[in-house]
């Protein structure tokens, strides 16, 4: 069992749910996004192009991350994922440097932080700190608990993070939640080990092709199609 | 705010900001532990519950599912028993989350300390409780009548859901006023104005995208904003495979992104470029006959400068296409709207044929930008009148109408009107509908709309008086109206505002009272439709978590809370009127609180489609158990072609020659004792005689001379966008960068390189934009998908209050600039519509 990801770029339409519903998710600090985009623009007016990438983790069979990680902490697990155990990370952002796709984030400061404030914009508003204490939540309102038996909520600073394909949903036999919230149904999760799964026929039909295929990385998200009209 | 600078420090700028300080911090004791060991209960995935409620978050109102886990709303998902998009969804509507636990929003009701009002002035509000706030109202309420001047009690509405008639309309109508204002000509009226006066249909349309050939689309970006974002999302990629898109706009949007042309139009001059392919088309003999008729010798006479014998066509299911092209058409060639609308004569020529091949499985969307100008109404006539010349109405890959519902209606009020309210019912409008320049065309009926802005101006210059009382429910018209400068300045003169909002937002600045509202996704009842995939469809709002701070039920329990408190002096009507006409339609049993009145009310009006004894169409539910717990109502799958000949038009038929316009324009104009020449005069159109009842070429009114304004402004919706309500949320600050051209972190006004370079700016510099109407600083953002000699900005930003995230520094600087300060109040005038767009002349410097 290889779990693997198809990206449609016909289908994606650029919205980012993927990147909202992943935030909710995991919950992510404002400025990390373990889920993310790369964004290009081309051509001159009139003739202008824009497409929009949807990225992530790519689990790569022979991950550089845990290659160079000197704890563990970046490792290999169930399904071919590449995990991380916020426990042993050290933070040392050696996997930063090696990941070819720069989608591994380092926390430089204690994430949602912001909602110990106790200050309010006036005397009858909520503060981030009353709001949390009403609302409830490790951390912030948003914290998911669901998430948090796997992994911690609240990371610590100087740690890394990145996406771990929802390991926690597909061990109850769910989709990872970007999957899910796709509107465009651009995502198809499954075994790549599996010539008969749904990934592995569309990367055959539609010669589907990981980011940097040229580094050997094994890695496991596949983009099929073009985001922008064949005749543009 | 001081944390605030630091919050939108890009990565980038983190990493090379403070790594050294960050790696001498990697050793510091870890803190996961203490907080796994606080944790609590772990659930797991998937054990939560998906609860059906809807989306306020812009005009789609998508039917939603939230994910409710540890009594927490985490995410949202379209509703999977909707028939128009299933679970897809938007973006946006995961900021709803980071709205309702917006740790700056309002917790209790408030109260005005400084009677000083204005931008950066401290209201210094305090706390107070619901009964003082209630009492306050109360006050204002009763010295009204007393003074027998109900009439100067004005509800203003902004967003809504359709159990606000409670509140705007029906409690107003109670308490003798006669203005009940609603939003609807800030959003789309001029939109209505087009499809009404060709088919009769006063409303919005949806497009049949899964059996389409050709969507040519003027300013409507499907994929970011307008009418069923979340189907459109969901079927584009699959509509690729089978349709072409062209996409019609002064910018590239995400949908010219995913389009296979882009047809960047000269602001303003839309009409020049569907009136060339109108005329194209029929040059072409492209018209479609089993809608349109056919010569009667089948041999095409429609020649480039000729005229044509009106008997010699013989029409099916439209009237006046002759009339039209004799007046019009004829002269109307590529090349002569080439020059205008900056699009190429052999373009227009090859997309008039792909139109013709395609039809009638062909779609001409429009929205706001082609029309709300200030003479942007026969541009939407226009425009819709080429799909009726495609034959698309109501055909199958065409464009559709929403199906008419039956949603029940909110219980009259009419007869809890005693003599005082009688009284000030009788006086005008405070927003001058139906005045010979607002003629606020609603169905045709002089006055039957509304004039949104107006109320401002009408409040400054005291005609036809000033309001004494206002009350703004889910609006923020300082921020969201052009000219917000005006409202700033007339909210100043009115001695009581309250305003029922979640945030303190620009409006609320200049409140005295401040009373905390509930989210609506997820704290309260509410009521909402849509259309799309061939289906209209019903959802309701329901409280899906424990409501947060103080607020109450806004749209019903208001009117509740105020009626007891006015009873308790002895005006019993409003009390009267919601306990006899607010009965549990399940039970009978009269309302006792708030919350009460908002659960029947909102049983009331979906009785129809809950209660197998009402049932009339659609969607088959055993009652308001599965109803509630579903969320949705889906209606009957759309009857094609059901409308032809029996349209809502005075001639049942889809008209060139609009006689409903012509009837509506006359009465108007018989009403103030002039013709139809003096309606056109003092609305601002430059038409006379016959064009006026026909789609026809209007040259767009510039606002500033293009030698002190030289470029032009187009103003746009981010599609991470909430209306203006999601600027408070890191999510939306941090993602803006999926707008084509925009950067993150900022409020960027797309500019063409070569402006750019001819006026010294260089992509992220600080940039002042003026207008004749005011000034904004923003950020540079230098996009290829820009028009040259024009600049494009979201609406969104801007915020000078709201909260610590929207704003630079709250209640005094803005983060970016509010696009409607530069934007001149003006008005399409015949729907009443506010001109957000057209030709709006600015001057670009760097700052």
């Amino acid at each position: 069992m290889r779990y693997g990801m198809v990206i449609d770029q016909q289908k994606c339409v650029g919205c980012a749910g993927c990147v909202f519903a992943c935030k909710a998710e995991n919950h992510t600090p404002p400025e990390i996004n373990w889920c993310d985009k790369i964004i290009t623009s081309s051509g001159q007016f009139p003739d202008v192009r824009f497409e929009y990438l949807s990225t992530m983790c790519n689990h790569c069979d022979d991950a550089p991350c845990v290659k160079g990680c000197p704890t563990q902490a970046m490792h290999k697990g169930e399904g071919g994922l590449t995990l991380h155990e916020q426990e042993k990370c050290i933070g040392c952002k050696a996997c930063m440097e090696n990941c070819p796709y720069g989608v591994i984030s380092f926390n430089w400061q204690r994430p949602h932080q912001e909602w110990q404030e106790n200050k309010g914009l006036a005397a009858g508003t909520f503060t981030p700190s009353v709001m949390l204490a009403e609302a409830g939540g490790e951390g912030s309102p948003l914290s998911n608990p669901e998430r948090g038996g796997s992994y911690p909520l609240m990371r610590s600073r100087g740690t890394v993070e990145k996406c771990n394909f929802c390991d926690h949903r597909l061990k109850v036999g769910l989709n990872p939640v970007c999957v899910d919230a796709c509107p465009s149904n651009a995502r198809v999760v499954g075994d790549l080990d599996d010539p008969n799964s749904e990934v592995s026929m569309l990367i055959r039909k539609y010669d589907g092709k990981p980011l940097k295929p040229e580094l050997g990385t094994g890695s496991k998200v596949f983009y099929i199609r073009r985001y922008t009209p064949e005749n543009r | 705010m001081d944390t605030k600078d630091g919050w939108k420090l890009s990565r980038r700028q983190l990493l090379l900001g403070t790594g050294s300080l960050a790696l001498a911090s990697l050793f510091a004791p870890k803190l996961i532990m203490a907080a796994m060991a606080k944790a609590g209960v772990v659930y797991a995935p998937g054990s939560g519950k998906w609860v059906g409620t809807t989306c306020n978050g812009c005009t789609s109102f998508c039917a939603k599912q939230v994910y409710i886990q540890d009594g927490r709303a985490l995410h949202i998902r379209g509703n999977e028993y909707s028939k128009v998009h299933g679970t897809a969804s938007c973006p946006r509507q995961y900021l709803a989350l980071q709205e309702l636990y917006d740790p700056d929003r309002v917790r209790t009701p408030m109260l005005r300390g400084n009677p000083e009002k204005g931008r950066g002035i401290d209201p210094q509000f305090k706390s107070i409780s619901w009964e003082e706030a209630i009492k306050l109202m109360a006050d204002q309420f009763m010295a009204l009548r007393e003074q027998n001047e109900t009439h100067r009690y004005v509800a203003l509405r902004g967003r809504y859901s359709y159990l606000s008639d409670l509140l705007i309309k029906n409690f107003t109508q109670v308490m003798g006023s006669p203005n009940a204002i609603t939003h609807s000509a800030l959003c789309a009226e001029a939109d209505k104005l087009g499809s009404f006066f060709t088919e009769g249909n006063w409303g919005y349309r949806q497009y049949d995208i899964k059996d389409t050939r050709y969507i040519l689309s003027f300013g409507v970006d499907p994929l970011s904003s307008n009418r069923q974002v979340s189907y459109y999302c969901k079927e584009w990629g699959n509509t690729l495979d089978r349709a072409q898109v062209a996409i019609v706009d002064p910018r590239f949007s995400a949908s010219a992104a995913k389009a296979d042309e882009w047809l960047p139009v000269v602001p303003g001059q839309d009409a020049a470029l569907g009136l060339a392919l109108a005329h194209q088309v029929m040059v072409n003999g492209g018209w479609h006959r089993p809608f349109v008729g056919d010569f009667v010798d089948g041999k095409n006479r429609f020649i480039a400068g000729s005229e044509v014998e009106p008997d010699s066509f013989k029409e099916q299911h439209t009237l006046g296409l002759v009339e039209w092209w004799n007046l019009e058409l004829k002269d109307r060639t590529p090349e002569w709207a080439a020059e205008l609308c900056g699009i190429k004569a052999e373009q227009i020529r090859r997309i008039a044929v792909k139109l013709a091949d395609a039809a009638p499985k062909v779609q001409i969307w429009r929205s706001r930008g082609a029309q709300m100008q200030h003479r942007g109404g026969y541009t939407a006539i226009a425009l819709h009148a080429l799909n009726g010349l495609l034959g698309s109405i109501d055909q199958e890959g065409g464009v559709l109408k929403w199906a008419s519902v039956p949603l029940g209606k909110m219980p009259s009020s009419k007869k809890y009107v005693d003599e005082v309210g009688s009284h000030g019912l009788k006086m005008e409008k405070i927003d001058r509908r139906g005045r010979l320049e607002y003629p606020a065309l609603k169905k045709g009926k002089s006055g039957g709309g509304v004039v949104t802005a107006a109320v401002a101006e009408s409040i400054l210059s005291e005609d036809p008086y000033l309001p004494e009382f206002v009350l703004g429910y889910f609006n923020n018209f300082t921020f969201s109206a052009p000219g917000g400068q005006q409202w700033e300045k007339a909210l100043k003169k009115v001695s009581f505002v309250t305003h029922l909002t979640t945030n303190i937002s620009e409006f609320s600045y200049y409140a005295d009272l401040i009373l905390p509202a509930p989210h609506f996704m997820f704290e309260r009842w509410g009521i909402q439709k849509t259309a799309g995939n061939r289906y209209t469809q019903v959802s309701i709002s329901q409280p899906a978590v424990k409501r947060l701070g103080m607020s109450v039920e806004d749209e019903c329990g208001l009117p509740w809370l105020l009626a007891e408190e006015l009873a308790k002096r002895g005006f019993e009507n409003p009390l009267n009127y919601l306990k006899t006409e607010f009965k549990d339609p399940e039970t009978g049993r009269e309302p006792t609180s708030a919350d009460e009145v908002a659960l029947y009310a909102t049983k009331i009006l979906t009785q129809t489609f809950w209660d197998p004894a009402k049932y009339k169409e659609g969607d088959h539910l055993s009652g308001w158990q599965e109803f509630m717990e579903k969320g949705i109502w889906n209606s009957k799958p759309y009857a094609f072609r059901k409308r032809w000949s029996h349209m809502k038009t005075k001639s049942k038929k889809f008209e060139f020659y609009s006689e409903t316009l012509k009837y509506a324009l006359q009465k108007h104009a018989k009403k103030h004792h002039t013709d139809v020449d003096g309606v056109m005069q003092a609305t601002g159109y430059l038409a006379r005689g016959e064009l006026a009842f026909i789609p026809h070429y209007e040259t767009p009114y510039r606002f500033g001379d293009e030698s002190k304004f030289p470029m032009l402004f187009v103003d746009y919706k981010s599609r991470l966008n909430r209306e203006g309500r999601s600027a408070n949320t890191a999510w939306y600050q941090y993602n803006l960068d999926i707008d084509p051209g925009s950067h993150k972190l900022a409020d960027a006004a797309k500019l063409n390189p070569l402006d750019a370079q001819k006026l010294g700016i260089s992509d992220g510099d600080t940039i002042r934009i003026t207008s004749l109407q005011g000034s904004i600083t923003c950020q540079a953002a230098l996009f290829e998908g820009v028009r040259p000699g024009t600049v494009a900005k979201a609406f969104g930003q801007g915020h000078w209050a709201y909260g610590r995230t929207a704003s630079q520094q709250f209640g005094k600087t803005p983060f970016g600039g509010n696009n409607n300060e530069l934007l001149p109040p003006v008005y399409e005038q015949l729907s009443g519509s506010s001109a957000f767009y057209g030709q709006i002349g600015v001057r670009v410097e760097k700052v």
